[in-house]
């Protein structure tokens, strides 16, 4: 029987971790005090060697990304993605409303390993909960001692801000929400320069996921070694995964790297609703490339081997769909979603993502034509990679995934004008009619 | 200097060239919309893509900066489709109004469609609507549809004018340009922002379907709105002209020019213009006389005058050629040195605005200085205004301002010449008010040509000279100062006159029921064969 | 122009072709004889024969639902015409869904060779070339024909009406 691991998690039952008393209790600040007594770039060391990833979707070694500050630049910033956008993940709110002070804690050994003194969450707009929680924790930072001027007396000053943001998906993308915190529109920047040389008001600044940035304070308190304990040798550590969709228990769960996703679903998840069968999974946020029963069965949660897979490990939001959904009904919401948060900036991106949104509607109206489901390919061929942030990226996966894969339910849906799974057509007014 | 090779041409570049910089400079073809030379990278159109070897990804050229032994090519099929479907995703939404767009003709979305694209339309859904005919400011109107948010007139209020009134509203395909809350497009560079927009969805509200830009030629020249002397196109027809546009001059405007510069084409059109001499004396107008004639005669009346006599006013609106024949023919000819500057706008004479605006309205004040100085004149205006008072200064004559919009003096000044007994006033411009002078003493009025119509040399507030050439003649009978000066010292010069009406109908008196008027103005026809 | 002439003998009796020339005649005579309706010829100007309606004859500006007139002063029929026969002038329309419209649009009839080069670089079916033949005119008559005639002349009854209207194709997400 396959059992969570919880390593980040292992406190998270206790309702006083929230505050700084109960947080002190089990364990908390210690490891600031250690860290301080230790050299910025020892951390840095420590961390590159934990074989840390970031989080939040991409996957990049976090000690790497710290190592490509220029030197002598100041100030530095650091900036917390707590955006959490992608649709599926629910992992930092709950890090964030449970232990509040195991991110702030991450983020001041973090800051003053790359020797920043202000640092900025930037908080999903609609955390209204994680706001109030973190904004009342880093009080009782100040408060004690561990944020301001000359922090334990280690000589380190460091603040830091709650940054709300106002619901945009494309904020979560590391330049959109440095573009968002300058008080501009939230729109990614190009790159390079990237954010590690000019972000932040044109100074380096790194951006990590909050999940991240709370395994730094792990990997200081176990050392790097045990930390590589967990997962698998390209993938080290735990990791926290958001189980959605058609699933018994769904929720967060901590498990190592490498973690099979079929133990997932069906052990961890208590395998899916009604005793429906398994069709498919979208195993990271919405964003990641759909697989089908077969391929999730086989499949380990970890960078490589989902990577393998044609997919990727992302933010670790895994949704389960079962055999009762129309695949076309799922991309719709899908393109909608992109078509939405599309920033509007590059053409491709601003352009395409309407034109899928359009044709899946249309396809759903009944009035799709054979054509649209090759154009559909076309189209998501030509967005991927030739934008400035990867939302083009994240709109065309999906899109040429869910084609491939349930191509014979798009082409019944064409021919019958009806879903192959429902057996009806889509009856709610489509929302591109709406927008005229 | 960094060795690169661009489709197969091997070329050396100075470090931190980007790619398309190094492209346009070797007139390498790329297609683009957001990159301009003027301004900051925006990288959003993606059309400028290349092919980098190592690189499996298709780059944007506007954001790669070429590093040593580069390989890069743009005419590869994977760059040839990305390109193509870079249009499509252009094109998908736009309303395709070519026939009522004034942009068609000179389009970057019809030239790249045609250069690079050509393909049949997939696009079977509604298309997204946008606002047409957005009233941004004064000079310039949107069509939102039309735009492909570039945002290249957006990084202009930002970086170059600093007056940020536009911006990008609203997310994905639903993306507007507009103005801000309570703003409008209202700055002295606005239009700078039609001729960067790349499609039509900024048009000029003072060009707007006035012509189809085909109809047009173009002819570079300097703008003589003011003394920074920017260097400018002109677009004109039989008609007349209908634009003026800025032309790069790294030194001078860079890529820019101000709105009224844009305006000096108004007073150049046959309207605002003095077609033929006329002469007034015994108080009575003698109107459409040959300009060569009237001169001619006045150079029979200055003859018999004493030096101490004959005054010469000029401004500082003509070129260094036309001075220095004029103030020879006076100070040699006439051998007097009452030359005197007319100075427009004295209290802003000298301001500048940081950018290209200069108070100093006249093109060419520097010239006009040197001349003066090389002839050793040192007359006042003080000397003027009392010599015409005490009637010392009986023959007056002016060369005055082609631009009379901006000598706001006009009236008074004219005014203060009509006191000298004879006053002959050489103008490029309608002078209503003196067609309405019923004095006792003596005026001609000699039509002068305009810096559109004659070759010269302007020296600019920087002390920098430019040539520039003849674009067209609007009046033909009009003399340039060089022809007045010549004429007025009683020499003979041959004026090219091209005829107003076909000699052939003249002599066949037969009235033709078909205006000429319309034949003349379908310039395209002729040029069809070579389009 | 040379030909070639065969001599040959049949080439002599020509009598037999002037019988069957006269054959034709023959059978006209009598058809328009004893069954006049059927005449060919016309008793013009009384009678006028009706060309088809592709017949490309003198020009109409059609007009939109509302019964203002179609035509956007693009200008691609001017810049298309060899003759040079069509003069436009273009304007700001007060509704901005029309956004331009020519104030005057004129066509001298004298000039026009009816090619139709006009009808076919309409992008908007505003201009067509009617089946309307006649352009006579006493001395001194206005052969430059505006938009009150070329839309609004009496026998068009008000304007000849376009297919595809602008609000249809606005509809048709166009």
């Amino acid at each position: 029987m396959a059992q969570e691991t919880k390593y980040l998690t292992e406190f998270y039952h206790l309702p006083e971790f929230k505050g700084i008393e109960g947080y002190k209790k089990n364990g908390g600040y210690k490891e600031l005090e250690k860290a301080l007594k230790l050299q910025p770039q020892a951390i840095i060391d420590e961390v590159k060697a934990s074989g840390l990833r970031g989080r939040g979707g991409a996957g990049f070694s976090t000690g790497m990304k710290w190592g490509f500050l220029p030197k002598n630049d100041e100030p530095r910033f650091l900036l917390c993605n707590a955006d959490e956008g992608e649709p599926g993940t629910f992992k930092d709110r709950m890090m964030m409303e449970r232990a509040p002070h195991q991110l702030i804690e991450g983020m001041i050994i973090s800051a003053y390993a790359i020797h920043s003194k202000k640092s900025y969450i930037y908080v999903r707009g609609e955390y209204d909960q994680s706001i109030n929680t973190l904004e009342a924790a880093i009080q009782e930072a100040y408060k004690a001692g561990y944020l301001g001027k000359n922090i334990l007396g280690s000589g380190f000053d460091h603040d830091m801000d709650i940054y709300r943001g106002a619901g945009a998906y494309i904020c979560g993308e590391e330049t959109g929400m440095i573009s968002s915190l300058e008080g501009l529109k939230g729109q990614p920047k190009l790159k390079p320069p990237f954010p590690a040389v000019q972000g932040y008001l044109k100074k380096p600044t790194i951006v990590n996921n909050v999940e991240t940035l709370a395994v730094v304070k792990y990997v200081i308190r176990d050392g790097a070694a045990h930390y590589k304990k967990f997962g698998t040798e390209k993938s080290a550590g735990t990791k926290l995964f958001s189980l959605s969709g058609n699933i018994i228990k769904p929720g967060n769960y901590e498990v190592p790297l490498g973690f099979a996703l079929k133990d997932m679903v069906y052990e961890l998840g208590g395998g899916i609703k009604a005793g429906r069968k398994l069709k498919a999974v979208i195993p990271g946020g919405s964003s990641a490339p759909i697989l089908n029963a077969e391929e999730s069965e086989k499949v380990n949660l970890d960078y490589e081997s989902l990577a393998q897979a044609g997919s990727m490990l992302g933010s670790g939001a895994i949704i389960v769909i079962d055999e009762s959904n129309c695949m076309v009904q799922c991309l719709a919401n899908l393109t909608h979603f992109y078509h939405h948060e599309s920033c509007g900036q590059c053409t491709p991106c601003r352009e395409g993502t309407g034109w899928l949104d359009k044709i899946t509607h249309s396809i759903l109206s009944g009035k799709g034509r054979m054509q649209d489901i090759e154009l559909l390919l076309k189209i998501s061929d030509n967005m991927k990679g030739r934008t400035i942030c990867a939302l083009s990226d994240a709109a065309a996966l999906p899109v040429i995934s869910f084609v491939t894969k349930f191509r014979d339910e798009f082409e019944y849906f064409v021919r019958e004008g009806k879903s192959k799974v429902k057996g009806t057509a889509y009856k709610g007014t489509s929302h591109v009619e709406m927008h005229h | 200097m960094l060795k690169c090779t661009i489709n197969g041409v091997a070329l050396e570049v100075k470090p931190g060239t980007t790619i398309i910089q190094a492209m346009s400079e070797n007139s390498q073809k790329i297609a683009h919309y957001c990159w301009h030379p003027g301004l900051s990278i925006a990288g959003v159109c993606r059309l400028c893509m290349v092919e980098i070897q190592g690189n499996p990804r298709v780059q944007i050229a506007c954001n790669t900066t070429i590093t040593e032994g580069m390989v890069i090519n743009n005419t590869s099929d994977k760059v040839k489709e990305a390109v193509k479907w870079g249009l499509d995703f252009h094109l998908i939404n736009h309303p395709l109004d070519c026939p009522i767009c004034d942009q068609a003709g000179e389009c970057g979305l019809q030239d790249q469609y045609m250069e690079y694209g050509q393909y049949d339309s997939e696009m079977a859904e509604k298309k997204q609507k946008k606002h047409k005919v957005v009233d941004l400011g004064p000079t310039v109107v949107l069509d939102s549809e039309r735009c492909i948010l570039c945002s290249r007139c957006v990084r202009f209020t930002d970086e170059v004018s600093k007056t940020h009134e536009l911006g990008i509203f609203n997310r994905g395909d639903h993306a507007e340009i507009g103005t801000h809350a309570g703003k409008k497009l209202d700055n002295k560079y606005s239009l700078n922002t039609v001729d960067i927009c790349p499609v039509g969805a900024l048009t000029s509200k003072d060009f707007r379907f006035k012509q189809r830009v085909w109809y047009l030629k173009e002819s570079q020249t300097v703008c003589n709105g003011c003394s920074t002397g920017c260097n400018v196109k002109v677009h004109y027809n039989k008609e007349g002209l209908f634009r003026v546009k800025p032309v790069y001059n790294a030194e001078v405007n860079g890529h820019w020019m101000c709105d009224e510069g844009r305006d000096t084409y108004k007073f150049v059109n046959k309207e605002a213009r003095l077609l033929k001499g006329s002469k007034y004396s015994n108080k009575a107008w003698q109107i459409d006389l040959h300009s060569g004639a009237v001169a001619k005669e006045t150079a029979l009346n200055l003859k018999e005058a004493k030096p101490e006599e004959i005054g010469l006013v000029l401004t500082g609106q003509h070129t260094v050629e036309e001075y220095e024949a004029i103030v020879t023919a006076f100070v040699n000819f006439y051998k007097t040195k009452n030359i005197f500057h007319w100075i427009n706008n004295k209290d802003s004479f000298d301001t500048f605005d940081g950018l290209l605006l200069r108070g100093d309205k006249n093109p060419n004040t520097k010239g006009l200085l040197q001349t003066l100085d090389k002839y050793g004149i040192t007359s006042k205006w003080t000397d003027l205004e009392d010599g015409l008072k005490t009637k010392k200064i009986k023959y007056l004559v002016v060369a005055g301002p082609e631009n009379t919009f901006v000598y706001p003096d006009l009236q008074s000044k004219l005014q203060l010449f009509s006191q000298a007994e004879n006053f002959i006033f050489l103008s490029s411009a309608r002078m209503p008010a003196l067609e309405s002078y019923a004095g006792d003493n003596k005026i001609s009025l000699i039509p002068l040509k305009t810096y559109i119509e004659k070759d010269g040399t302007f020296i600019n507030a920087m002390g920098l000279a430019q040539k520039f050439k003849k674009a067209t003649t609007v009046v033909s009978e009009a003399l340039t100062l060089t022809e007045a000066a010549a004429l007025i010292t009683g020499q003979n010069i041959n004026i090219t006159e091209t005829p107003a009406e076909n000699l052939f109908i003249a002599t066949n008196k037969r009235p033709d029921q078909v205006q000429l008027e319309h034949r003349k103005k379908n310039e395209f026809v002729f040029n069809r064969g070579r389009l | 122009m040379s030909v070639m002439k065969q001599k040959q003998d049949s080439n002599s009796w020509y009598f037999l072709d002037v019988l069957t020339g006269l054959r034709i005649t023959m059978k006209h005579l009598l058809t328009n004889l004893f069954n006049r309706k059927k005449m060919i010829t016309l008793n013009y100007p009384e009678e006028k024969y009706e060309y088809s309606p592709r017949f490309k004859g003198n020009h109409v500006l059609t007009v939109k639902k509302d019964g203002s007139i179609r035509c956007t002063a693009c200008m691609l029929c001017a810049t298309n015409c060899p003759a040079e026969c069509i003069t436009i002038k273009a304007s700001e329309h007060p509704d901005a869904q029309v956004e331009k419209y020519p104030i005057s649009y004129e066509i001298d009839i004298l000039r026009c060779v009816f090619c139709g080069f006009c009808e076919e670089a309409c992008p908007v079916d505003a201009v067509r070339l009617g089946p309307e033949w006649q352009t006579p005119g006493l001395n001194g008559a206005n052969f430059i024909y505006d938009i009150n005639h070329l839309a609004y002349r009496s026998n068009l009854k008000g304007g000849v009406q376009s297919i595809l209207d602008d609000q249809d194709r606005h509809k048709a997400g166009i």
